[in-house]
């Protein structure tokens, strides 16, 4: 009786630690190590990435500055040509010589 | 027909309006031109443009903007013979405080400075260091229209700011005076200006000088134009316009007045009035 019991505790046991063992082998922990530690291509994958990345934020500066220089030029032509139309479209001025006394006179301002 | 006469901006302004009982209108347009030479004045160092020209950026008023707008869009068309950055040089030249405070003579180096300074307009007002502008005759014909745009609500008028001329409706026999006599235009819509050497003239170090700025060379300009007159749409083209001509000279500005079709009496150092453009 004491025998059948120890064989059935022994029997869980080793079951026990063969689940834990088989758990930990699938985990893989010497993978992630092997990975981040000892690749070099994958060091310069990541430090490439991350070139890439500064390299976006300045790429990125250097477009906002030009669109802002940009708009700030088209603003200014538009004023230009809408002064342009202004005095394109303005009446012209009438004016004559006529022999008429001066009511006022013009000199240097 | 009803006029009033005051000073501002250092000269003497008409105002004539073909109406009666316009006083309102009369004292409306008066006020005006004293709100914008408060604005535009470089000799009060409260003026809006003199604060610009101390701090080198502004966030202007509308006026100022407008003036300054005005005045860049006048530089391009000249191709920079009219520019609001003559500041330096006149100011160099001994013209540093309003034209009956410059002594007639002294001493002084008259060597001129730099013009044609960069000013960005964007939300602010930026003048490149170094820079400052002047508004004067361009401050002047802008008041003018828009003391004439004030006065016209009463009836046809004129608005004639020390020679500056700008008219709305009616027609107003304007005189251009010349060593053979006076030559009068009509005028029933525009504006007419004239600027010249003949006038706001002094002596530094034994050397003449005069208001009319050479931007190519930073001082008086040499030229053998005595004075231009100018009519076009209206009174701050014709300013720019006249003073450019000027400075061309009198040949190259009948071919340009001819070119552009503007509206020009141009009379020589040797007293010769030639009518060029529109009126040839």
């Amino acid at each position: 009786m004491t025998s059948h019991v120890g064989r059935l505790y022994a029997l869980a046991l080793a079951l026990l630690v063969f689940f834990l063992a088989w758990a930990a082998f699938a985990a893989r922990p010497w993978a992630r190590t092997a990975a981040t530690s000892t690749s070099p291509q994958l060091r310069a994958l990541a430090a490439r990435e991350h070139r890439l990345r500064a390299r976006s934020v300045l790429v990125r500066r250097v477009v906002a500055r030009r669109w802002a220089t940009y708009r700030a030029e088209l603003q200014r032509r538009q004023a230009r040509n809408a002064a342009a139309a202004r005095l394109a479209s303005a009446p012209a001025p009438s004016v004559r010589v006529v022999t008429l006394p001066p009511l006022t006179i013009t000199r240097t301002s | 027909m009803e006029r009033r006469s005051f000073a501002a901006m250092g000269t003497t302004v008409e105002l004539l309006v073909d109406a009666d009982g316009a006083d309102e209108a009369l004292g409306a347009a008066e006020e005006e031109f004293h709100r914008l030479e408060a604005l535009l004045s470089r000799f009060r160092a409260d003026s809006e443009l003199s604060r610009l020209n101390r701090a080198g950026e502004i966030e202007p008023s509308p006026d100022l903007r407008r003036v300054v707008e005005l005045a860049l869009a006048g530089r391009e068309r000249t191709g920079g013979r009219f520019d609001p950055t003559v500041h330096d040089a006149l100011v160099a030249a001994g013209y540093d405080r309003s034209f009956e405070l410059v002594p007639a003579d002294g001493n002084g180096s008259p060597e001129g400075a730099p013009c044609g300074g960069g000013v960005r307009l964007g939300g602010r007002i930026e003048l490149d260091p170094g820079f400052r502008l002047d508004l004067g005759g361009i401050g002047k014909g802008f008041a003018a229209e828009r003391a004439a745009e004030l006065l016209a609500l009463a009836g046809p008028c004129l608005v004639n700011a020390g020679g500056d001329v700008s008219v709305r409706g009616g027609r107003w026999p304007v005189g251009v005076e010349t060593p053979a006599g006076s030559i009068t235009l009509e005028l029933s819509s525009g504006g007419l200006a004239t600027s010249g050497i003949d006038r706001r003239r002094w002596r530094r170090s034994g050397r003449e000088l005069h208001h009319i700025v050479d931007p190519a060379t930073g001082t008086s300009a040499e030229t053998d134009l005595l004075r231009a007159t100018v009519v076009a749409c209206d009174l701050v083209e014709a300013e720019i316009w006249a003073k450019a001509l000027v400075i061309a000279g009198a040949e190259a500005a009948a071919s340009e007045a001819r070119a552009r079709g503007l509206s020009a009496v141009l009379l020589s150092t040797d007293g010769r009035a030639v009518l060029a453009g529109g009126l040839a």
